[in-house]
């Protein structure tokens, strides 16, 4: 069952990538977002920033007493299951017992937390807060021990903290009804969820060179993990912004936004790329039928309206069309037309199946569909990136440089002036390019 | 619908003592009373949802409440003091008058005066005999003042703004007698030329309440953070309960139209088109009060 609820979520991102051909990142020394290490950062990226999305959604449900609070815990729960496989793959099977027991543990005190702010229970926050500095000790010795120092204790228990300090903080700006900080916390957390995972990557890609063959942060892999971070932004404000608004929640202006917000980072990714007349474009395509049209559909539904949905619907088709030709404009056909298209359509159908799913009162497969809305994204930045990279080769080109400085120097000039040093340095490339002259005549002489 | 009715109220109140013989006018439905009582602008500018309209009349109700039935007028400056009849719509669609020439007739489906909106009376001119109770109506001007005194002893005073004389097939109807965020009285009576069709004109004194706790304006807040980032006009709700939309309003060299209306249950964010517009958004509550305005974009 679990084995299978993992397959059907992980399926969509892959698919995504199929549709299409991978052309010019054959060639040799081409840059690319495809790597292994690149895989791996985007799997992290993925399970770690929906274990944020799905941590804070959750807590707010349950301090809502929503009738779904119960099965966005357990989409948490699962969440913290599917990245077992992954430890495994890397540390094997007992290094991801290891993390599981760790890891999957940690979510039970957001239970507690909501517990303590529902009966304003101080003790057991403070419990609840003990339990959390626990985690971070053993989880970031764990890390530690895993990465064989190369995510140092320190370091990874500092961000873990930062990391738990921010669920916290945007759980009880909501219970303080205080939203506008609460979403603006939200947004911050969700971006240090990459960080953690670019660290975690970067460590694991460090230790095993054999599996890795190239870092995890070249230029592509960073275009593919940005373009992963806004579209999965997206899919999450856009899904549980519609909730929200569904449930005429007090918060729903504050989700729509922080969806703006994420609007504006997109804007600024895409302008470093095509600059601002490009970014304009893509503002302009991003919201008209899209953004006001899944506002329209919420909307609608409380009105009872099925014409207004329809029509709704219709420019999410039409949006479909316009991004998936301003895509393939953009990179000059290196993200064609018909699979944009496609992708985008998919995309829009999972934010449409979650809502509807949700106002039909199956929280389950609402919260299936979420997931597997989630996961889809994440198909976003290995597809778009990496028709960025192809058509812009020479901006994501990757010079080969070595870890450590070059030892050019034997120390026998330490206490002489520079001019000794350079005219020293002269003497010896005069005595190697002897020598090689020397060998090269010899050589021929034979 | 009820504005052709009121229309008819209107042209046939000072009929009441002569015989209406049209044939048109036995066919018309009877108005509704509801119609009027209700803002049929803010349902229908809002798409709003069942429980903000319930609520929306609960604070039209409560509003309402507030101002008791008039039982009497008086106008010291054309010597007027005499009792408020209600008068309604009567099974062939007009407009009751008072049945006598003495009294004044207060249109009660509409609101009570002191109430947010257009309150009307009315009252005869003349008689079949001689002058009757609004006889010097014409007299009244622009700062003299009116009290209606209500069922619980209160007097509330109203000040004229201003008089108007209008052709009987040409009145102002909305003007008279539609929904306004003003407390007003209106009072009518007939002008004009007597003829076979009754009286040509229609006289009407506008006046507006005065000096009473009634008319404190509820302070509502306007909207922050309007920015418009590209095509996509955005802004922040105004918390608070009573705020049912937004009127977004678009600025061309200095003129303000509204183009949208905005529930608040939707995404408070309107796709715009002008790029050498500016705009702004005020908010609107469950009695129609409008926020002043938003800051103006760019």
């Amino acid at each position: 069952m679990k084995k299978k609820t993992m397959n059907k979520i992980v399926a969509p991102a892959l698919a995504l990538g199929l549709l299409v051909p991978i052309n010019a990142q054959a060639a040799d020394h081409a840059p690319t977002a495809s790597t292994p290490a690149g895989d791996l950062r985007a799997t992290l990226d993925q399970l770690l920033s929906e274990h944020y999305v799905l941590a804070v959604t959750s807590m707010m449900k349950a301090y809502d007493g929503a009738p779904d609070a119960e099965v966005a815990m357990k989409a948490l729960d699962q969440n913290a299951l599917d990245m077992t496989p992954a430890i495994a793959s890397i540390y094997g099977d007992e290094g991801a017992a290891q993390f599981e027991d760790i890891f999957a543990g940690h979510n039970d005190y957001s239970a507690d937390f909501v517990e303590a702010a529902k009966s304003d229970d101080k003790e057991l926050r403070a419990e609840a807060e003990a339990e959390v500095d626990e985690f971070v000790e053993e989880f970031s010795t764990f890390l530690d021990a895993a990465t064989e120092g190369n995510l140092p204790k320190d370091a990874a228990a500092d961000v873990l903290e930062l990391h738990e300090d921010q669920v916290l903080s945007v759980f009880d700006n909501y219970v303080a009804g205080d939203y506008e900080s609460a979403y603006m916390t939200y947004r911050e957390g969700y971006k240090l969820m990459f960080d953690i995972s670019k660290a975690l990557s970067g460590a694991i890609v460090t230790q095993m060179p054999d599996k890795f063959d190239t870092p995890a942060d070249t230029p592509a892999v960073e275009l593919r993990s940005t373009l992963n971070s806004l579209a999965g932004e997206h899919f999450a404000l856009a899904a549980i912004g519609m909730q929200k608004g569904y449930d005429k929640a007090e918060d729903f202006d504050y989700v729509s936004w922080a969806e703006d917000q994420n609007t504006l980072d997109f804007k600024a990714a895409i302008a470093s790329v095509y600059g601002d007349e490009g970014a304009a474009q893509f503002e302009k395509v991003w919201n008209g039928n899209h953004i006001t049209a899944q506002g329209d559909i919420v909307a609608a539904t409380l009105e009872g309206d099925e014409a207004k949905i329809e029509e709704a619907r219709m420019k999410l088709d039409q949006f479909a069309v316009d991004f998936s030709t301003f895509l393939d404009a953009a990179t000059e056909g290196n993200l064609p037309q018909a699979a944009g298209q496609e992708a985008i359509m998919q995309h829009e159908a999972l934010v449409l199946q979650t809502f509807d799913q949700y106002v039909a009162g199956d929280a389950d497969a609402a919260w299936m569909s979420f997931r597997e809305g989630y996961a889809f994204m994440f198909g976003v930045g290995e597809t778009l990136g990496n028709a960025i990279v192809t058509q812009m080769p020479d901006k994501f080109a990757e010079t080969t440089m070595p870890e450590e400085m070059p030892e050019t120097g034997l120390g026998g000039a330490q206490t002489q002036s520079m001019n000794t040093l350079y005219a020293g340095l002269a003497v010896l490339g005069g005595i190697l390019l002897a020598f090689v002259t020397l060998r090269n005549r010899k050589e021929s002489v034979q | 619908m009820n504005k052709r009715h009121l229309f008819l109220a209107l042209s046939l109140f000072c009929f009441g003592f002569w015989t209406w013989t049209s044939a048109q006018e036995s066919s018309s439905p009877p108005v509704e009373e509801k119609q009027i009582e209700e803002s049929p602008d803010l349902t229908a500018e809002f798409s709003l949802l069942q429980e903000e309209v319930k609520k929306l009349r609960l604070a039209e109700e409560e509003e309402s409440a507030k101002a008791a039935t008039p039982v009497r007028i008086q106008i010291p400056s054309i010597a007027v003091d005499t009792a408020i009849e209600q008068v309604g719509v009567l099974d062939n669609g007009q407009m009751g008058v008072p049945t006598d020439e003495d009294q004044v007739g207060w249109f009660e489906p509409g609101v009570k005066p002191g109430s947010k909106g257009n309150a009307v009376v009315a009252g005869h001119v003349d008689s079949k005999t001689g002058p009757a109770v609004f006889y010097e109506l014409d007299q009244l001007k622009a700062g003299d003042d009116v009290a209606i005194i209500d069922e619980n002893g209160n007097t509330l005073t109203f000040r004229v703004t201003k008089t108007e004389s209008y052709d009987t097939s040409n009145a102002p109807i909305e003007e008279i007698f539609g929904a306004t965020s003003h407390r007003n009285l209106n009072l009518i009576t007939c002008s004009g030329t007597f003829g076979d069709g009754g009286y040509d004109q229609r006289f009407v004194v506008y006046t507006e309440l005065v000096d009473s706790e009634m008319n404190t304006e509820v302070e509502l807040d306007a909207p922050t953070n309007v920015t418009l980032s590209g095509n996509l006009l955005t802004w922040h709700a105004v918390r608070d309960d009573a705020v049912i939309g937004y009127r977004v309003y678009e600025v061309i060299a200095g003129d303000a139209t509204r183009i949208e209306s905005v529930p608040s249950h939707a995404r408070k964010s309107v796709e715009v088109t002008n790029e050498q517009a500016t705009y702004y958004v005020t908010a609107i509550d469950r009695l129609g009060n409008e926020s002043s305005p938003s800051e103006t974009t760019k």
